[in-house]
């Protein structure tokens, strides 16, 4: 995608989100900018508005006011598939794979590759280069697989996690938006979550964490976001901060002059 | 442009530009050696219906009058009894991939049948013409009645997959209500009579026709289409998607996939095969049966599952079902040579049913260990 103009490290620009349920305000005027190879860890409470900030920028959701921008172009986001042609791919809390489908039909479910001429306009599958391309990206992830034929199903949660990070690496060129990308994991599979995630900020791509896990946010991420009753009441450095802080903030220590 | 992203990140991922380092630990790997293709073949449900109906085969050839059960003129005859089942089967075991079932393709069956009647005597001449029986306009009748079958099918099949995806219906209540709207409307369309004055060449052309006097004609389209329908869902994006969906609607969404469009096409598909079963049993009877079929929905599906197919979702054996759709036919037939009551046929299919679907669970149960 081209990048050009004076904002091209900045991949997403949220500018005054406003997201209303009712009567009940989750999002209440969000400022933020996630820049290009950024790891951002997105940090609050239940129910401060984490998860529906992240679902507006992935098009599940539709926000109630504001503006985004990628690239610095102001886009609506209207749908997950129109936040895929952006580049933005989300990885959730429970996994997007199909368990009944093979690992090679899930990594390329919904940008499947077709075969050339009458046999791809006729909707006809190139599983061969599937798999072949799909062995590549896991290598290159660091995941191992006896087999790519194997059904996601019979994969340990570790691997179907990582697959579904490889996922959205994959096809992501702009953003990767996580949702606890490890909350069911044990710590060596988290790890590898972890590397992957490395791997895909080092590619570029801005990467928008949310994640319980505090103390790891403060020594993984470039930046801690911390979000208060549907605001942002903090926006930290990582390497200057400490957790203390981060809780603070997060509990309403020290953010509270900034609430109405 | 999301083309072009495809295309940009398949160029990635071939020049290896990932910029990924390969991460130091590898996972457990997963223990699942490759299959031999003999072992696959055993492992699979289509392959333990095919020993059922040969066993069965011989069995009724041994113990039916002078064999008469094996010769070919007979096995033909239970191809052409199983056609109409063959393509209902097929499209339920479509509809169980994608965790959707359509009880209504019995009822649909009639009243489309019914209103391809009513079409091709429309077309084919005055009604003093027909009385009298004589066709002025046959051919193009016959092309409108075979129109009508595809396009009502489809249009009921539409109707069904609406109501799922628009009104948030489970399949099986929705397609339980239709089954009824559509058997109601057929009765009140024909008073619950039979339709007459079907022309008898539409039986010679093809509801009775058979290929070298021997294979009848509608096994063979039946085969065809079956094969098409086996094809689209192994090869195509279509048979993917409908995998998928059944599979994990959610995941299949957050992949980009329109799920309500598959969705209601899926429908409109088994809709249309619905509606070919229809015009089968107009050419092979030269009548309509508003009585008979109600249950057909529920047979295909139990052909489906017997097949190898759950009702969880995200699998389809199209040959299983296939094989499945014989079964019954098979034991009726093999039943009446033998002048036994064709009614025990429904004991012998519920409790093949139950075995069927046992084996399966078992053989899932240990794929998962």
């Amino acid at each position: 995608m081209d990048t050009g103009g004076t904002n091209e490290q900045v991949a997403i620009e949220v500018k005054g989100i406003k997201k209303n349920y009712g009567h009940l305000q989750a999002l209440r005027g969000v400022d933020l900018k996630v820049y290009k190879g950024e790891i951002l860890a997105l940090i609050g409470d239940n129910g401060a508005g984490k998860s529906t900030l992240a679902k507006i920028i992935c098009g599940a959701i539709q926000k109630t006011e504001g503006d985004l921008f990628f690239w610095g172009q102001k886009t609506e986001v209207q749908s997950i598939n129109h936040a895929h042609k952006i580049g933005v791919f989300t990885v959730y809390q429970d996994l997007s794979l199909a368990p009944d489908l093979p690992v090679s039909d899930n990594l390329f479910l919904g940008r499947e590759i077709m075969r050339t001429g009458i046999l791809g306009r006729m909707g006809v599958l190139d599983r061969k280069a599937m798999r072949a391309e799909s062995k590549k990206a896991l290598a290159s992830l660091g995941i191992g697989l006896k087999s790519i034929s194997v059904d996601t199903r019979a994969l340990s949660g570790g691997e179907r996690q990582a697959l579904a990070v490889a996922k959205a690496v994959t096809w992501a060129n702009t953003a990767l938006i996580m949702d606890e990308p490890t909350a069911a994991l044990g710590a060596r599979q988290s790890s590898i979550v972890y590397d992957t995630i490395r791997a895909a900020s080092a590619r570029g791509l801005a990467v928008l964490v949310i994640s319980h896990d505090i103390p790891k946010m403060v020594s993984f991420a470039d930046r801690i976001v911390v979000l208060r009753h549907g605001q942002i009441v903090a926006s930290l450095e990582a390497k200057k901060t400490t957790l203390q802080e981060v809780l603070n903030y997060m509990l309403g220590g020290k953010g509270e002059s900034k609430n109405e | 442009m999301s083309d072009q992203i495809q295309g940009e990140a398949v160029e990635k991922l071939k020049n290896g530009e990932n910029g990924v380092q390969p991460a130091a630990g590898h996972l457990s790997s997963i223990e699942q050696k490759d299959l031999t293709p003999i072992q696959m073949v055993l492992r699979s449900t289509a392959f333990w219906i095919l020993v059922i109906l040969v066993v069965l085969v011989a069995i009724f050839g041994y113990l039916t009058p002078n064999n008469v059960f094996l010769k070919p003129g007979t096995l033909f005859t239970v191809g052409l009894n199983a056609s109409q089942m063959l393509i209902l089967a097929v499209g339920a075991t479509i509809q169980l991939a994608s965790k959707n079932m359509d009880l209504s393709v019995g009822t649909n069956l009639i009243l489309t049948s019914t209103l391809a009647a009513k079409i091709l005597k429309m077309v084919a001449g005055t009604p003093e013409q027909i009385m009298a029986g004589s066709y002025p306009n046959l051919g193009m009748a016959i092309v409108a009645a075979v129109a009508a079958s595809i396009v009502f099918g489809g249009l009921f099949g539409m109707i069904n997959g609406l109501i799922v995806t628009k009104l948030k219906m489970e399949a099986f209540i929705a397609t339980l209500a239709t089954m009824m709207v559509y058997w109601g409307i057929s009765l009140v369309i024909t008073q619950g009579a039979s339709e007459v004055g079907i022309p008898r060449a539409l039986q010679l052309g093809f509801g009775h026709k058979k290929l070298l006097d021997l294979i009848p004609l509608p096994l063979v389209v039946a085969l065809i289409i079956s094969g098409i329908m086996w094809l689209m869902m192994r090869y195509t994006k279509f048979g993917l998607y409908t995998c998928a969906i059944g599979s994990s609607k959610e995941s299949s969404e957050r992949s980009g996939i329109n799920t309500d469009l598959y969705v209601v096409s899926i429908f409109v598909l088994v809709g249309v095969l619905a509606g070919i079963a229809g015009f089968f049993d107009l050419a092979r009877f030269a009548t309509t049966n508003p009585q008979g079929h109600q249950t057909d929905g529920l047979l295909a599906i139990t052909a489906a599952v017997m097949g190898g197919t759950s009702l969880k979702g995200g699998r389809a054996s199209i040959p299983g079902a296939m094989l499945g759709a014989l079964i019954p036919t098979i034991i009726q037939t093999g039943l009446v040579i033998m002048s036994v009551g064709a009614f025990y046929q429904m004991i012998a299919t519920g409790v093949f049913l139950v075995i069927a679907v046992y084996l399966d669970q078992k053989r899932y149960a240990s794929l998962l260990d």
